[in-house]
């Protein structure tokens, strides 16, 4: 078993429901997206998340203005709607549901999703 | 030093080194094949460079004159290359792929976080028809070709496969999969092919040279040709092209092919051709394949056109095309589900269409050699008779170069294009094409020649009557034989028509016809009527003086030659000969079966010398063999009786007919006696039933204790008899 694999399965699982929940906080920048992942600690390639972004568009779980920029061409800010909060409730309960589970099966040794829970749940309300 | 351009890139005019310029065409290049199959490819390509637009302003505003190699390496790693984030890429499409509805996703998410082999579904993402077949390979996690090669396979057997497929399609839930095979994906290579790329899609993916399975595939068309020249060799009549290409050999290759013309997917994009290899995709790999592309597009281009196969396939696929997209439209206005299925059938429909025409165009290119080949063979087969037919060393020579280069040269011409073709040599310089064509044009001109001077040893016409003496039959009946050879040569290399064999020295013939006219007086005559052409006149009469042919009389029965025999040094120049048989009036004639088996008539130059016209035989008559004719005033006329066959072993006709008719007669005597015991029989039965109804109602009760009904159908008994009676009448009406 290929741990490295075991590990970016693991990551990429939640990978969505981070990116979700980040740009329900506000109106977000791809770019910008990238740079508080990373600051998590949740690396994602810029070219994984555009094409991301555009289908959880084309979903209708995300809406999108244009801003202009002094540094380069028009940004697109990406905003959720209601279809997507809905969704990322429902995205939410899973995970706690999820994150619980995890967290009572592996109590004597701590895992890497676990770890990822505390990390990006605290922020929400 | 490096060469820096402007480049028009999101609105913006970016100052950029040209190789850097070329690593970032290569990078989105690649980005847009990566994302082909996706829905919002554009509008993801639009956002990344957009995105890299922004990094290029930024590096410029930081102070740097242009964007270098760097800056683009350094760009292109942050965002990830395509197979960088191939396997993010996968997941996410599991998750995000589809619809996008609200339980797919859920789903997707669960799949993923439990057991992603799951249950078994269908495959919306890959299908041809409803995504069964690739929904199981995605379970078994094997190439959905396979799993589709074994449902065509399955259908061939007793159509099983039909059923399970719609049992199962209408089983199994629909859900977008995700290929979850990573290795070597069965593909038709579409840059090297002969067909279809079948042959070579097969090489790339067993790794072996690419001829093995063409030769494999061109075997029946191989075996078919090997075939053809022992059915030419030994039945020149036969016609063996329908069974080559529909033989049980050739046929199923040709629906094999076929199957896995509809069933493998071809090789279209650029990584599609790498999984087709079994590479990884990454982008130094795809850059290399779209250069490959494009060199086997340039020698493509300078291939020689024309070729039947291709050409019917071309059509065959704008015919496809055409259908599908009729279909397409047509079925859209129905319903989505529809379309998406009838997508399918017409897919489906478009393979099978394909594959037809191409089966059709393969049938006629084979007929076209095949009949060159039997030209061959014909030729070949005719040699031996050559001295026979030519004269001096210029029409051997003209036979000779006739046979090898019209003939032989397109023969051997084909057979080395179609090595080649399978061995995947290039066309080779264009002097040797034109070589070839050059000697066959030579054998053209040979051929011509020679059809001209062999014409001309044909040209005069000689005939040579001669008075066969005959007795006079007792019976006032002539019967006309052939008997059986003494020898009888088997196996012969040849057959034709009124050549009957030939041995070292000599050509024997049966070219002998029958003309039965009505005698002047009242008594049989024969004649015999030699003919033969020649050069000129005293060649042709030369030529009938070596002729002999004569008769043997037994009583009734006259027995003609099988045949005359050409001396070497004697050439054949349409020798024949006709008997003819005066019949005067009221006598009988009987042309046995064995003349019309064993003599066998022919005239090579019947239009232009016809001797029919001749005011001799204005009075000929037709006749059938095995058929008795009496002459009348008014002509041959059909003796009443047609005489029964008989065979051939049985010398004494008359006797077994007398015997055939008197067993006859004697069974209609039975028939009588029988009838008439019968009728006795009735009789006394009617007898009995007239008596006076209660005794014989006693009488029946008495004889059956359990019939009770027996009273009631005594008078139907009464009429039932009745009715024998009268069917008894009838039959002995018609015996008699």
């Amino acid at each position: 078993m290929d741990i490295q694999n075991t590990q970016s399965q693991m990551r990429k699982g939640v990978l969505e429901f981070c990116i979700l929940s980040i740009i329900r906080q506000g109106e977000v920048y791809p770019s910008d997206l990238v740079d508080r992942m990373r600051a998590a600690n949740l690396h994602i390639l810029e070219g994984t998340l555009y094409p991301l972004l555009t289908r959880l568009k084309n979903a209708g779980l995300l809406t999108y203005r244009w801003v202009e920029s002094n540094s380069g061409p028009p940004r697109k800010y990406f905003v959720m709607t209601d279809l997507g909060l809905e969704f990322y409730g429902e995205l939410e309960r899973t995970w706690k549901e999820l994150a619980d589970a995890v967290h009572t099966l592996t109590q004597p040794a701590e895992e890497q999703p676990a770890e990822l829970s505390t990390e990006e749940t605290q922020p929400q309300p | 030093m490096k060469k820096v351009i402007n480049i028009n890139f999101q609105g913006r005019v970016i100052p950029i080194e040209e190789t850097a310029y070329d690593i970032l065409k290569q990078y989105v290049d690649s980005l847009r094949r990566f994302f082909a199959n996706e829905e919002g490819r554009d509008e993801i390509i639009n956002d990344i460079e957009g995105r890299i637009a922004e990094l290029f302003g930024e590096s410029l505003k930081k102070g740097d004159t242009c964007i270098t190699d760097d800056t683009v390496n350094k760009i292109i790693a942050s965002m990830g290359r395509p197979e960088d984030f191939e396997g993010e890429e996968s997941n996410v499409k599991s998750q995000l792929g589809g619809e996008g509805n609200k339980q797919q996703y859920n789903s997707g998410y669960n799949a993923f976080a439990n057991d992603p082999r799951g249950r078994l579904y269908r495959n919306d993402t890959d299908k041809l028809l409803g995504g069964v077949c690739s929904g199981i390979a995605n379970y078994l996690r094997v190439d959905p070709t396979i799993v589709r090669l074994v449902f065509a396979l399955m259908v061939f057997g007793a159509g099983t496969g039909v059923l399970l497929y719609i049992l199962l399609w209408i089983i199994l839930p629909s859900k977008p999969l995700v290929s979850n095979i990573s290795s070597k994906r069965l593909y038709r290579n579409p840059d090297e092919k002969v067909i279809a790329g079948v042959a070579s899609g097969i090489s790339a993916y067993f790794d072996i040279a690419v001829w093995i399975p063409r030769l494999i595939f061109a075997l029946p068309l191989v075996s078919g040709i090997v075939s053809s020249i022992f059915r030419h060799s030994f039945w020149w009549d036969g016609d063996p092209f329908p069974g080559v290409v529909f033989g049980s050999f050739g046929g199923t290759l040709f629906v094999v092919y076929a199957i896995l013309w509809a069933v493998i997917p071809e090789a279209n994009s650029a990584s599609e051709k790498l999984e087709m290899r079994g590479e990884k995709v990454d982008l130094n790999t795809i850059k290399n394949t779209i250069q490959e592309d494009l060199e086997g597009f340039k020698s493509r281009a300078e291939k020689w056109g024309g070729e039947v196969g291709e050409k019917a396939q071309e059509w065959s696929k704008d015919f496809t095309q055409t259908v599908n997209e009729k279909g397409k439209h047509f079925s859209s206005e129905v319903n989505y589900a529809a379309r998406k299925t009838s997508g399918g059938v017409f897919k489906i429909i478009g393979f099978i269409f394909k594959a037809f025409f191409l089966f059709i165009a393969g049938i006629i290119a084979f007929a076209l050699l095949v009949a060159l080949l039997a030209f061959l063979v014909a030729g070949i087969g005719v040699f031996p008779l050559k001295n026979f037919f030519l004269e001096g060393f210029w029409q051997n020579f003209l036979a000779w170069s006739t046979l090898l280069l019209f003939l032989g040269v397109p023969v051997i011409g084909f057979i080395t294009w179609l090595i080649r073709r399978i061995m995947g040599v290039k066309s080779g310089n264009k002097s040797v094409g034109l070589t070839i064509a050059g000697m066959w044009v030579l054998g053209l001109i040979s051929a011509g020649i020679l059809a001209f001077m062999i014409a001309e040893n044909f040209d005069a016409r000689a005939r040579d009557k001669q008075q066969l003496t005959i007795t006079q039959p007792a019976s006032g009946k002539l019967i006309i034989k052939v008997p059986d050879s003494k020898v009888k040569v088997y196996g012969r290399w040849f057959k034709m028509d009124g050549l009957l064999s030939i041995t070292d020295d000599s050509l024997f013939l049966n070219n002998v016809r029958i003309h039965l006219v009505k005698s002047n007086d009242s008594l049989f005559h024969m004649e015999a009527t030699k003919y033969s052409n020649g050069s000129n006149e005293s060649a042709a009469l030369r030529n009938i003086k070596e002729m002999n042919y004569g008769i043997n009389q037994q009583d009734s029965t006259i027995w003609l030659d099988r045949g005359f025999s050409l001396q070497r040094g004697t050439k054949f120049r349409n020798q024949g000969v006709v008997v003819t048989i005066h019949i005067p009036i009221g006598k009988r004639i009987l042309i046995d079966r064995t003349v019309q088996r064993r003599l066998n008539h022919f005239d090579v130059n019947n239009g232009r010398n016809d001797w029919d016209s001749d005011e001799d035989w204005n009075d000929n008559y037709g006749w059938d063999s095995d058929v008795e004719y009496k002459m009348t005033a008014g002509g041959l006329e059909r003796s009443d009786k047609k005489v029964k066959t008989v065979d051939e072993s049985q010398n004494d006709e008359d006797n077994s007919n007398q015997g055939a008719l008197d067993n006859f007669k004697k069974s209609k005597e039975d028939l009588k006696k029988e009838f008439e015991k019968k009728q006795k029989e009735v009789e006394d039965l009617k007898k009995e039933l007239e008596k006076p109804i209660d005794s014989t109602q006693y009488h029946y009760k008495k004889a059956t204790a359990n019939n009770a009904p027996a009273a009631t159908k005594t008078p139907e008994a009464t009429t039932q008899l009745e009715d024998i009676l009268d069917s008894h009448m009838l039959l002995m009406q018609m015996v008699l």
